[in-house]
């Protein structure tokens, strides 16, 4: 895509009456708060809610005057559609709470183990037959339905349709003989070549992909997920293979269910404590595997690592950090940056026009030329500081500096991991970003950009466990990522630019990239900007609610 | 061979701007005169003429354990008479203002003892025993690093660094703790930094040119100084950042870099 229009123009002349390049503007005259739509609907509710419960609530006239200036609306990046920023915090927005339900309530549970335990211990015989049997069985349980005792409590069916069992292998004789409602075809989901590679790497193991009431997750939490899953399986075996409620080999299959399965994040520290499948637990790898714009979009890599880049500022960035970690009113401009306005867009496609003019295409420079990777990264990263310093409507789009610290190092970073296919590298370029744009500048973000950034080069290509850990490893539990808001997002961005530019059909875990493929999903991971903006427009119709349960 | 201090690379004007304000022996320049009552008013940490708020006894009157970094440390003299800790904290626009929050911080650090600061994108406070701070505040007010249109003084809700400077130049404050007055054609405050209202308008003098500042600024940008022009200072910016991702991965490899 060329990018001799900047893809952020359409944003910005929506945002400001004056041009993009102008230096002034006027102010203090715009009525407040009262010119945002949503804070008049917020005053609204708080006001009625005030009178009905007898105590004040929430009042915009507390604390700062809000909308001193023009307030800006943002456009969803790679979309039309424009919002408020009230509609982008995390507890205003379904569609982002249904992108974490979707990643919550997802375990990966292999049926190899328990079909051997049935074959060779039970001397019982797995045919397709018995499979579709057992998937029909286990789309009953997994909801919260009965299948072994008489007169049990079930769930309500209307409050938990998002909940299914379907498997996929790279076994394509094995999956044409399987019940197509239960399966996520890779063959028809993906492109051939990413199919190709996924079969090859899936192998002939079937697997489950389950997913869980996204009510059960927001009930219980993460680490429920695996067992909820457990629980069901080993009752839908018991029913469809007609097993003894009480021997031993049941215990067989609750163990692999639990044990032998792919979380979607792992347990963190006793000091972040969660259990497993929880946000902080999340390898960058395996979000950018969830998020499936190349899936889609296959010629398009930017937008693959711009897709993942919002997937992970949503999940990472707005939930884990500014909610899991932090609470209160939360991040959600700081993160919102890199999914906005077309702003990272705009300096991702100069970076691959750049790569593309000096190398002559992706994956063509040397991951050991230090010194030529330096200076692609002060192209990249001196075009994004100069657009803020080009366009003072982009300035003041992005009015904190962490906001334009994430989304400068970002592209640079996204544009070392594309010119390499190396993560690692990619990182590297993020941290070389941090430094040129503290030394250009003379400021770069809060201080936790001194803590983290000013450290990060020394640990960019460190593998040892203590030290470092490959890209697509690292997460928010890498020891110095665990309290940075406004990282992760680019963080995730790096390992899938790496990998979408070599041709990749997936970054770290090839399952959870196929099992994130699901149509039967709520959440369209193959357009996370649009879900988003859906969620921001009251568009998107989120699972989990319990209006089936309440009366009126 | 005596060490000889160095400050920062670079031979275009940031770069010496930022040695200028890094080396203590250089003077600032003073361009303004704000008496020391309106600068306590300024900051709101107590009213002219009200005594300064202890925390502990005076050192000399206290009996301080045997350390010998103690014995080594000459205590400031808010330290010495038990002062609290207050701060004041100046916004820096991006549009050209004499300093930056990072040059702040090292400046600080490079000139004064028993301070403590924070940098952050717009911000940089700064926090030190009451009566030392007031000595340091009167002098930032007053010097060459603040601009009446393009510095505030902020506690809270500090934005308005990257913000379009407003019709009359000034950085765009939610609170407008400073206005432009038309008749003098200066900056006066009329709110303290945590923007509660003044009893009186504090005159902080005339904007500067934007001529002026784009020749003073501390500040890298394209539309001034581009840092890439500074051969130097880039120079010395990668070498950083070589050092850094050798060290980290292959030692042996840092030899001549």
């Amino acid at each position: 895509m060329a990018t001799k229009e900047k893809m952020f123009m359409e944003a910005v002349k929506k945002k400001f009456k004056e041009e993009p390049t102008d230096v002034s503007t006027t102010y203090y005259k715009y009525g407040g708060w009262r010119q945002s739509k949503s804070k008049v609907e917020f005053q609204a509710a708080a006001e009625k809610i005030a009178k009905d419960r007898g105590f004040p609530m929430m009042n915009e006239d507390i604390g700062v005057p809000l909308g001193q200036r023009s307030w800006m609306p943002y456009q969803l990046s790679h979309t039309d559609i424009f919002v408020e920023p009230d509609d982008l915090h995390c507890i205003n927005n379904p569609a982002i709470q249904q992108a974490w339900d979707d990643i919550r309530r997802t375990i990966l549970v292999g049926l190899d183990s328990p079909h051997q335990t049935i074959e060779r211990r039970l001397g019982k015989e797995i045919t397709p037959e018995t499979i579709n049997t057992y998937l029909e069985t286990v789309n009953h349980t997994m909801p919260g339905g009965a299948v072994v005792q008489e007169h049990m409590a079930e769930v309500n069916p209307a409050l938990v349709y998002d909940s299914y069992v379907k498997v996929f292998s790279g076994d394509d004789e094995l999956i044409d003989e399987l019940d197509k409602r239960f399966v996520i075809d890779i063959n028809k989901l993906f492109p051939a070549e990413q199919a190709k590679q996924l079969k090859a790497a899936v192998g002939k193991t079937l697997m489950q992909a389950v997913r869980v009431p996204s009510i059960v997750g927001r009930v219980m939490d993460g680490a429920t997920t695996s067992r909820h899953a457990a629980m069901q399986i080993s009752m839908a075996f018991i029913s469809a293979y007609k097993l003894a409620a009480g021997e031993a080999a049941i215990a067989d299959f609750a163990y692999s269910a639990k044990h032998q399965s792919i979380n979607m994040g792992s347990m963190m520290p006793a000091r972040r404590a969660r259990g497993p499948n929880e946000p902080g637990g999340i390898p960058f790898g395996f979000m950018a595997d969830m998020a499936q714009s190349d899936r889609v979009y296959p010629d398009d890599p930017g937008r693959a690592a711009l897709e993942s880049v919002a997937l992970g500022a949503v999940i990472y960035d707005q939930i884990y950090l500014g909610g899991y970690m932090s609470g209160g009113v939360g991040f959600t401009q700081y993160a919102t940056a890199a999914y906005t306005d077309n702003i990272l867009e705009d300096y991702v496609y100069y970076g691959i026009d750049q790569i593309n003019k000096k190398y002559g295409g992706f994956c063509k420079l040397d991951p050991n030329d230090h010194d030529e990777l330096m200076n692609l990264a002060e192209d990249v990263n001196s075009y994004s500081l100069e657009m803020y310093e080009r366009y003072p409507a982009i300035m003041e789009t992005h009015f904190g500096g962490s906001q334009r610290s994430t989304v400068a190092a970002a592209s640079t970073g996204i544009a070392g991991a594309m010119a390499t296919g190396i993560a690692d590298c990619g990182l590297n370029c993020w941290y070389y970003s941090m430094l040129e744009h503290k030394e250009r500048a003379g400021r770069l973000g809060f201080y936790g950009y001194d803590l983290q950034d000013q450290c990060g080069s020394a640990n960019s290509f460190a593998y040892r466990s203590d030290e470092g850990l490959p890209m697509e490893a690292r997460g928010p539990n890498y020891p110095n990522y665990a309290m940075n808001v406004g990282h992760l997002s680019g963080y995730t961005g790096i390992p899938k630019a790496a990998h979408v530019a070599r041709g990749d059909a997936f970054t770290a875990n090839p399952f959870i990239r196929v099992a994130f493929a699901d149509p039967a999903l709520q959440f369209d991971f193959a357009n996370i900007t649009k879900e988003i903006g859906r969620g921001g427009l009251r568009e998107f119709v989120p699972a989990g609610e319990r209006t089936a349960v309440i009366k009126g | 061979m005596a060490y000889k201090r160095q400050f920062y690379p670079g031979t275009t004007s940031p770069a010496v701007a930022r040695r200028r304000l890094m080396d203590p022996k250089v003077k600032l320049q003073k361009l303004r005169e704000v008496p020391i009552e309106d600068v306590v008013k300024l900051m709101g940490h107590r009213n002219p003429g009200e005594d300064y708020k202890s925390i502990h006894p005076p050192i000399e009157e206290g009996s301080e354990p045997d350390c010998p970094i103690r014995k080594l440390v000459t205590p400031i003299d808010g330290a010495k008479h038990g002062d609290r800790i207050r701060y004041i904290q100046f916004t820096d626009s991006v549009y050209f203002a004499p300093v930056s929050p990072y040059q702040r911080a090292w400046m600080y650090l490079s000139r004064y003892r028993g301070i403590d600061t924070g940098t952050l994108s717009g911000r940089q406070i700064i926090e030190v025993r009451e009566r030392d701070l007031e000595k340091m505040a009167k002098e930032f007010i007053e010097n060459e690093t603040f601009d009446a249109a393009l510095t505030g003084i902020r506690g809270a809700t500090v934005h308005g660094h990257a913000c379009r400077l407003d019709e009359n130049g000034l950085m765009f404050d939610a609170w407008q703790r400073y206005l432009w007055d038309p008749k003098r054609k200066e900056v006066k405050y009329v709110k303290d930094q945590v923007a509660l209202p003044l009893d009186k308008e504090i005159f902080v003098g005339a904007p500067a040119s934007m001529e002026d500042l784009k020749k003073r600024t501390t500040i890298f940008r394209a539309d001034g100084v581009d840092m890439r022009d500074d051969k130097e200072v880039t120079k010395y910016q990668h070498r950083i950042h070589k050092l850094r991702t050798l060290g980290g991965y292959q030692p042996f490899k840092v030899k001549g870099v």
